[in-house]
């Protein structure tokens, strides 16, 4: 006779007959986990303070510039001592550029090295659907710093009545968003096509560093000693990115480099063909690759 | 699109199934039904049970053929299969930081199961493969045998149609190697989730499986039930004390089929008991010993792949 209030533990193996989402839900799933992944969510303090640092970049300028406008006394001047939020993107293109190098490839390159990407593979995912979870989550957090200092920025100017009239704000927040979304993904694009080249993470973060700076040094010095066309100089990322802030904000172009003589619409060309060449890069690799099965 | 879910139907069913990778042909004109419970697919690396399992699985497009799962065609609709679908690969490698339970409940998920339920369907599989107590130790901290059975639990989560494990005993040593193989028959038959699991040991196939598919140079040698393929000629199994040579001349004259095998004679022919009595006792050999002989699945593979 059993005892009063006892109970069977082991009830063996129990199918399961509960709601199942519809397979779209994995690409949502691989995002949030990729999103976790590389943010450092329950993972170990080394693995945070990249994506901390990358953070802090595109944050601080923007909060001490609130400390500065709300504690000093004296008016503060936007373009004089307060940022343009076409000068801001300066910071946040050094975040991304940062996150783009060091931390996005572990979206990628964990998943070849460890096997993972045969186990997604071989589930309700296929390439397209694995590629879109892998570079939603990249673009997302990039949009976090791409997107969310320079609008704290624009609340924190106009709550100072520093910034537009409150009828100019829907404009300004839309150039916010152009810049911002054009910007991660243009980072997100080149970070995830290299990544896609090796299963590496300190490789790619080299190979990306070296394409996000060479390539413009290379050019400014063809342009300015060997008279190569100023188009070349799109070949420069941050130089491209940082021009394109400044011509959506419509501010001066650069005035020092040679990217500045170069019209608004090759600008935007530029910032396109980088963006697609990344994508493409990242799309025909996993092509090539053979799910391990 | 509707599933095969009869009871009846095979899993799976191949008919003319071609797959070449450049010049090397891996599937030459494969058929094949795979029928419920747990089928083995035997063949030595290279017979194509890999690129078999990867077809079923619709990782890779065959060159010609027509080929079901589940009741779907896999290269069209490979999402809808694998949705379905468990599978343990060969290869060993998994996220070594991840605990045992994020990555099982993370595959569950996956799979389309939310994630409150996914957390107590991973923590449940884990227990049923026998790692409980070691479900939040990180992966890579784990035995190989260990990360066979994370696999494992990850292939049956969710609660699968089919699971299918390629080579799961691989870097196993003998103990845990028929654990693994006790919990592979036990999810065979207790759970009723349908198992394809692919193997070159023989005797793992042929302890565990109600079915074996035999491939060779990728093609079907063979195929059936485990009692189909054993039944046939049997024969008898005869060891004497020498003079083998003229005791198989002697069967031979008499219509009997002789075959020599180490120092045993396995005859084969209708009634041959009477013959083999009396051809020893003319020669005056000693009899170690008369046996029926019983086709194990080796000498099916054996006759099967010449």
């Amino acid at each position: 006779m059993s005892e009063p209030g006892a109970r069977i533990y082991d009830v063996g193996y129990r199918s399961y007959d509960g709601e199942r989402r519809d397979p779209w839900w994995a690409v949502v799933t691989v995002a949030l986990h990729a999103v976790q992944r590389v943010l450092g969510l329950r993972r170990s303090f080394r693995h945070k303070v990249l994506p901390g640092l990358a953070i802090v970049i595109a944050f601080l300028p923007a909060i001490v510039s609130l400390v500065l406008a709300v504690v000093l006394e004296e008016k503060l001047e936007i373009g004089d001592e307060l940022f343009t939020y076409g000068d801001y993107y300066f910071f946040v293109m050094s975040a991304v550029a940062l996150f783009a190098a060091f931390v996005a490839p572990e979206a990628l390159c964990t998943d070849r090295r460890t096997g993972m990407l045969g186990m997604y593979l071989a589930g309700p995912l296929d390439r397209g659907r694995y590629l879109l979870a892998k570079a939603a989550a990249v673009t997302g957090v990039m949009l976090l710093m791409t997107l969310a200092p320079p609008l704290f920025l624009m609340s924190a100017y106009a709550v100072e009545g520093l910034g537009p009239a409150s009828s100019e704000l829907p404009e300004l927040a839309l150039r916010i968003l152009a810049t911002g979304l054009a910007m991660a993904a243009l980072f997100a694009a080149v970070g995830l096509g290299v990544a896609s080249l090796t299963t590496r993470k300190a490789v790619a973060g080299v190979a990306v560093v070296l394409l996000v700076l060479v390539p413009g040094i290379v050019a400014e010095i063809a342009i300015e000693s060997g008279g190569a066309p100023d188009a070349l100089s799109l070949v420069g990322l941050l130089a491209l990115a940082g021009e394109l802030a400044l011509r959506v904000f419509d501010e001066p172009p650069s005035e020092d480099a040679a990217i500045g003589r170069v019209s608004t619409a090759l600008v935007v060309a530029g910032v396109l063909a980088w963006t697609a060449v990344g994508a493409a890069v990242t799309w025909l690799s996993y092509r090539r690759i053979e799910a391990r099965s | 699109m509707e599933p095969a879910d009869s009871q009846a139907a095979p899993v799976a069913r191949a008919h003319g199934v071609v797959k070449h990778y450049g010049a090397t042909v891996a599937l030459d004109g494969l058929d094949v039904e795979l029928g419920r419970g747990v089928t083995g697919l035997l063949g030595s690396n290279g017979a194509g049970k890999t690129t078999l399992i990867s077809l079923l699985l619709g990782l890779r497009r065959r060159d010609a053929g027509s080929l079901t799962v589940l009741g779907h065609d896999p290269q069209t609709a490979g999402i809808e299969v694998r949705e379905r679908i468990g599978y343990g690969p060969e290869h060993h490698n998994l996220p070594a930081e991840v605990q045992a339970q994020d990555l099982v409940r993370h595959l569950t998920e996956l799979h389309g199961i939310p994630p409150r339920s996914a957390i107590q369907r991973a923590s449940d599989a884990l227990w049923q493969v026998g790692l409980g107590e070691e479900r939040l130790r990180p992966v890579g901290t784990m035995s190989t045998g260990q990360r066979q059975r994370v696999k494992l639990a990850s292939a049956i989560a969710h609660d699968p149609a089919l699971v299918l494990l390629d080579e799961p005993t691989d870097g196993l040593d003998p103990v845990q190697r028929d654990d693994m193989l006790s919990l592979i028959r036990r999810i065979g038959s207790e759970f009723g989730i349908d198992i394809v699991i692919s193997s070159h040991h023989l005797e793992e196939v042929e302890r565990i499986c109600d079915a074996v598919v035999i491939l060779d140079g990728g093609r079907v040698i063979r195929s059936g039930t485990l009692t189909e393929l054993r039944r046939g000629e049997e024969g008898l199994l005869v060891e004497v004390d020498g003079g083998h040579d003229e005791l198989a001349g002697r069967l031979r004259a008499a219509g009997l089929t002789v075959e020599l095998v180490a120092e045993s004679l396995v005859v084969v022919g209708a009634e041959p008991h009477d013959l083999v009595r009396d051809a020893i006792a003319d020669l005056g050999l000693g009899l170690r010993r008369l046996e029926p002989r019983r086709r194990t699945l080796e000498d099916v593979y054996l006759e099967a792949s010449g």
